[in-house]
């Protein structure tokens, strides 16, 4: 059997619904204890509205730089599979495509490559999921923990741990760029240029004065450092 | 679109009864179905087609992914709280898209209604702003996953080997760069490493461990070196203070 054949399945749908259930029905719950209280502290209609504008005009940009970025996936996996990781659980598409990418290597295979088999399909389900429960745990069971915690890791350097996620990122990402620059060809080139493409839109942002540019750096730079790969490896490289 | 009304402090005793003790209760049990919820789709790909991958690729796989994330099951709760609060978190850790999406949301909701971050009223109100984005970004990806599930089959052979051979390595390499202007000490150290296990032939299960964990050690003691070169030049600052003045 195929794994394309089952990738889109009702079943994947309806695994993204129950996560989407769980999700809306806790920031509903969670929303409706906060809007008792501000109600009887002066909260009015008016401010609601205002509230619930603001939030929905920030969540404009994002949103749709998540759609954009989100085609990725979708092409990598399937429309199911972006739903079932990007509707609640972790949310960043960045996050699961590495994630996926590792759970193939584990299989012995590449992610979208010709090796990729059903046993590859089904270790990335396995470890897209269960990687994942981390995050859940570890908000789920230390919250209400996680002011004295902070003081313990970091040592009270704030600096060190924004730093030092900065190193992890930068590692796991470095190795699978290295990983296609190694290849040469068109892989060597839509790695060069996605990394200049988004060092550069992210810094235009900042020349042009024009913030929300950041936003949309990264896609421009995936689909940029694409186009530009396929270009030179239709050339001959 | 600021509150036409001020809004009156709530008392400590209040909020700990009516909002953070069912928060905690309401957020322990969601997020612990939500880690059930995230069994399923493995459970249920062994139960309906009988596919379950081999233990070896799962252990390889899992050692690799948790590599990248474990470090940031610690900080990230860590870094996010004091901005989240209590429910926030909770919200944020369950749903994801943190810096770009729920924080921002909850900075706004905060300015709209005058309240401050930090405050019980600060909280609550971004309670309500992270909840909507919620809302539309569950909604839009539903709509975006069927609507591009559809559009892609209209791509051109040409267009579908783009996104199936170079889409991904771009992602990598745009990634990658956005983060090296973050840390640009930190970046050459990570090539490095990288590039020398891939030559060397590692297999990734040794090859990705070393790249992250030695980005991390390298990282440190770029950071220690560095602070230690602020104090050193407070230090002689204050010497030089302390011969002008001839005190302290």
């Amino acid at each position: 059997m195929d794994w394309k054949q089952i990738a889109n399945a009702p079943w994947i749908w309806i695994c993204g619904a129950v996560l989407a259930v769980i999700a809306l029905y806790q920031c509903t719950a969670f929303s409706i204890l906060a809007v008792k209280i501000l109600k009887r502290h002066g909260l009015q209609k008016n401010d609601v509205l205002g509230i619930l504008r603001g939030a929905a005009i920030t969540s404009i940009g994002p949103v749709m730089v998540e759609l954009f970025v989100m085609v990725a996936l979708v092409v990598a996996l399937s429309p199911g599979i972006a739903w079932q990781r990007e509707g609640a659980a972790v949310g960043s598409v960045i996050t699961e495509l590495i994630q996926a990418t590792n759970a193939a290597a584990g299989a012995g295979q590449e992610l979208g490559g010709q090796n990729f088999d059903m046993n590859g399909f089904a270790n990335v389900i396995f470890v897209m999921n269960v990687s994942c429960i981390g995050w859940m745990t570890a908000a789920g069971f230390f919250t209400r923990y996680l002011g004295k915690a902070r003081q313990k890791v970091a040592g009270g350097d704030s600096l060190w741990l924004a730093a030092l996620s900065v190193c992890a990122t930068l590692g796991i990402f470095g190795y699978w760029a290295s990983t296609n620059l190694a290849k040469g060809g068109g892989a060597m080139v839509a790695v060069v240029a996605g990394g200049i493409l988004a060092a550069f839109f992210f810094k235009l942002a900042d020349w042009a004065g024009k913030p929300r540019l950041k936003e949309w750096a990264l896609g421009l730079a995936m689909f940029g450092g694409m186009f530009l790969g396929k270009l030179y490896a239709g050339w001959g490289g | 679109m600021q509150a036409h009304h001020k809004l009156q402090a709530i008392c400590p005793r209040e909020y700990a009864e009516e909002f953070s003790r069912p928060v905690h209760k309401i957020g322990m049990i969601t997020c612990g179905l939500a880690v059930l919820a995230n069994l399923l789709p493995p459970a249920w790909l062994y139960l309906q087609y009988g596919v379950l991958p081999p233990s070896a690729a799962i252990a390889k796989g899992m050692g690799l992914a948790l590599t990248y994330a474990v470090p940031f099951f610690i900080i990230e709760p860590i870094i996010y709280y004091p901005i989240l609060g209590d429910a926030g978190t909770y919200m944020s850790f369950l749903t994801g898209n943190i810096s770009n999406m729920r924080l921002p949301c909850a900075a706004v909701a905060q300015t709209v209604a005058g309240v401050k971050e930090g405050t019980r009223e600060g909280e609550l109100i971004a309670t309500v702003g992270i909840a909507l984005s919620i809302w539309l970004s569950i909604f839009a990806v539903l709509v975006g996953a069927l609507a591009t599930g559809w559009f892609v089959q209209f791509f051109s052979p040409w267009l579908q080997d783009a996104f199936k051979s170079y889409l991904l390595p771009a992602t990598w390499g745009a990634v990658f760069g956005l983060f090296a202007l973050r840390g640009l000490r930190y970046a050459p150290a990570a090539l490095v490493l990288a590039l020398s296990a891939i030559l060397l032939k590692w297999p990734p299960s040794i090859a990705i461990p070393i790249t992250v964990f030695g980005t991390i050690i390298f990282g440190r003691v770029i950071y220690n070196c560095s602070a230690g070169n602020a104090r050193d030049t407070d230090r002689q600052g204050n010497a030089s203070n302390l011969d002008k003045n001839g005190r302290e």
